[in-house]
């Protein structure tokens, strides 16, 4: 579902990811862990399609179409969705207009039956309950005046509408509190079926607790330097990151 | 035809003298009108409005077509002014209709001077003391030519003493019109006046407007000026608060695409002591779209107490947009509290990015942030029945598509 090889991309012309392979198939869940400025966000950043992080060399794949020409929407449009590590606030546009115009344009692109806005709003409903976030957020401005761990619930309402084929959370767990990245996690674990990829970028183990990868990989430097299981993460707990980058990690 | 801006000025004169002593005109109005300078290019208060549009003769001819889009009523209570007449009014008990007014105060423009030398009916709405209007009154200022023509309304709304009304000045426009338009509002001790702006004239068509809000007593007005850009806007509001106690609030939005024009001057007189004021105005240029924000809060030395703000944030949609905007502040009192901002600034990219990377395209998002932008001021207008109507109608300026091989960003 997700090809990439030989990955090279910029940030604002800064190198940044440099040669970096990974393939995700359907119904897998991969953690991508690393110290601080490996690349992790640059990598969702880059798969999402944000403007001036431009990949320079290799290729992404996602369902065999080729990521670079195409615009943020159409990778939406597509199936990808990427949750925010800082979710933007949009004042004077409401969450529930937002997710109208999102939901109609993706799942009419998908070919999915169209939501009459009664259909919409209950489902709108069900999914803020799931992730203990209060139905009149749904009014208000898109992500405007939540707290911090409120527009990470957000973030996981919105993916749980979206039913992407392929979920890209970046650092969803910082920020949160026990009982949030539990909620969290939660949303996150009823997402997984054998159609979906899920892609988890962050730096502590502390999640992986809670939504349990097929495989994790180590990000240092624009690549990835060693894969494994689950247990990976839980090494990388114990003995820090300098242990496979050769480098002193500062707290 | 093509004349220099000191020839048109000249021109423009002397159509306006003609027409006035055709009409008949003397004493006041047309002393005024004969000792006036009509703007050319070096004239400050006119530096970023060209009335180039006005050499195709407006002034020659006075507007008499027939209206084949009229207004859609807003209220139970409706006047219609057609091409500066009177046409029809169904108005609520305690609200009387006459021609004969007061003098308004605070004319300054040579628009406003003419105005005032033609417009021989000026209709003049009484609310009587004490008296609580319910619906909002609708007037409806409509004209339409399909030659360059002209045409005079003039308004003006007194409230007496107590008295509590809503009223919608609603402009309307079809083919090469010139509403060269004078409103008064007049409010004496604890009057509330809700009022209401709305310009959405034709883009073919030409709007020159004085506003004078005369706050003679302690009263309350709250106004909302809504408006899209058109060949020529050009709104001289002027406000006089004029006794201790009186509250202002005006709010507006402004919306310019392609190449129309929208010239905003503001000003507010505070010429006695503890009036509070507030001018919150936001602007959105796309295309070749032209708007111009000059807000002067003018306090006078006597004015002690006086608390005043004024907003204006603007967005521009392209590089090809322009928008001039200016705070203009002139204190002559040190016991005052006076906050000013203007801003203008362009879509936030990172929330543009949010909504793409949810699925929706680029250009559907450019509307929906837009919108946004100005949505916080729609909410805010108390009477469902208005923003019913300017809702869709300033979305449907802004859904407004960038032609091809602009860029998106």
């Amino acid at each position: 579902m997700l090809e990439i090889r030989d990955l090279h991309a910029t940030v604002a012309d800064k190198p940044i990811l440099k040669g970096l392979n990974l393939t995700v198939n359907p119904g897998e869940v991969h953690a991508i862990m690393g110290p601080n400025g490996s690349g992790k966000s640059t990598l969702a950043n880059v798969l999402a399609g944000r403007d001036n992080y431009a990949i320079t060399g290799g290729e992404a794949l996602f369902e065999g179409k080729s990521l670079a020409k195409q615009e943020p929407e159409e990778r939406a449009q597509a199936g990808l969705f990427l949750a925010f590590q800082y979710p933007v606030e949009i004042p004077g546009v409401s969450n529930m207009e937002f997710l109208k115009a999102a939901l109609e344009s993706v799942r009419g692109a998908q070919g999915k039956e169209e939501w009459d806005s009664v259909t919409l709003l209950r489902q709108a409903r069900a999914a803020c309950k799931q992730v203990n976030l209060d139905a009149s957020f749904l009014k208000r401005g898109v992500n405007e005046g939540f707290s911090g761990g409120e527009k990470k619930r957000n973030e996981i309402m919105q993916m749980l509408l979206m039913e992407p084929k392929l979920a890209l959370l970046d650092e969803t767990d910082s920020g949160l509190d026990i009982d949030a990245l539990q909620t969290v996690a939660k949303g996150v674990n009823s997402l997984r079926s054998p159609e979906r990829g899920i892609v988890l970028v962050t730096h502590y183990q502390r999640l992986l607790d809670y939504i349990v990868p097929d495989f994790v990989h180590v990000l240092s430097n624009g690549q990835i330097i060693k894969s494994g299981g689950k247990e990976l993460a839980h090494e990388l707990e114990e003995k820090g990151y300098g242990w496979l980058t050769g480098e002193e990690e500062s707290a | 035809m093509s004349l220099s801006a000191s020839a048109l000025a000249q021109e423009l004169k002397s159509q306006a003298l003609t027409n006035a002593n055709n009409s008949g005109s003397k004493g006041d109005a047309l002393a005024a009108l004969e000792a006036a300078s009509f703007p050319e290019r070096k004239t400050e208060r006119w530096k970023y409005t060209s009335l180039q549009a006005l050499a195709d003769g407006h002034l020659n001819a006075i507007a008499d077509g027939e209206i084949s889009q009229p207004l859609p009523a807003l209220s139970e209570h409706v006047v219609t002014i057609n091409n500066g007449q009177l046409v029809s009014h169904n108005l609520p008990d305690g609200v009387s209709l006459s021609h004969d007014g007061p003098a308004i105060n605070g004319l300054q423009t040579p628009f406003a001077f003419y105005n005032s030398a033609v417009a021989s009916q000026p209709v003049v709405l009484t609310v009587a003391a004490n008296t609580r209007i319910e619906q909002p009154i609708h007037v409806q200022l409509q004209s339409a030519s399909d030659t360059p023509a002209h045409c005079s309304p003039r308004l003006v709304v007194v409230l007496n003493q107590g008295a509590e009304a809503a009223v919608i000045e609603h402009y309307h426009a079809e083919g090469q019109t010139l509403s060269n338009a004078v409103t008064a509002l007049v409010t004496a001790d604890n009057a509330q006046l809700t009022h209401y702006r709305l310009q959405g004239e034709q883009a073919s068509s030409l709007h020159i407007g004085t506003l004078i809000i005369d706050q003679q007593g302690i009263s309350k007005v709250d106004s909302y000026q809504l408006m899209t850009g058109n060949r020529l806007r050009r709104n001289d509001v002027r406000a006089l608060v004029n006794k201790s106690g009186a509250e202002l609030n005006m709010k507006g939005i402004f919306v310019v695409r392609d190449n129309s024009h929208v010239d905003n001057q503001l000003c507010v007189e505070h010429a006695v002591p503890n009036c509070e004021s507030d001018q919150n105005f936001k602007g959105l240029a796309g295309e070749s779209g032209k708007a111009v924000f000059n807000g002067r809060i003018h306090i006078h030395p006597g004015a002690s107490g006086t608390n005043a703000e004024l907003s204006n944030k603007n967005l521009l949609l392209n590089p090809g947009a322009e928008i001039n905007t200016k705070p203009e502040l002139e204190i002559y009192n040190d016991d005052v509290k006076c906050a000013h901002g203007t801003t203008v600034g362009q879509l936030d990219a990172m929330q543009q990015f949010y909504l793409q990377s949810r699925g929706i395209p680029a250009a559907e998002a450019k509307r929906m942030l837009s919108l946004g932008f100005v949505n916080e001021l729609l909410m805010t207008l108390p009477h469902e029945k208005v923003a019913e109507w300017a809702t869709p109608w300033l979305e449907a300026e802004l859904a407004h598509t960038t032609p091809a091989g602009e860029s998106a960003a």
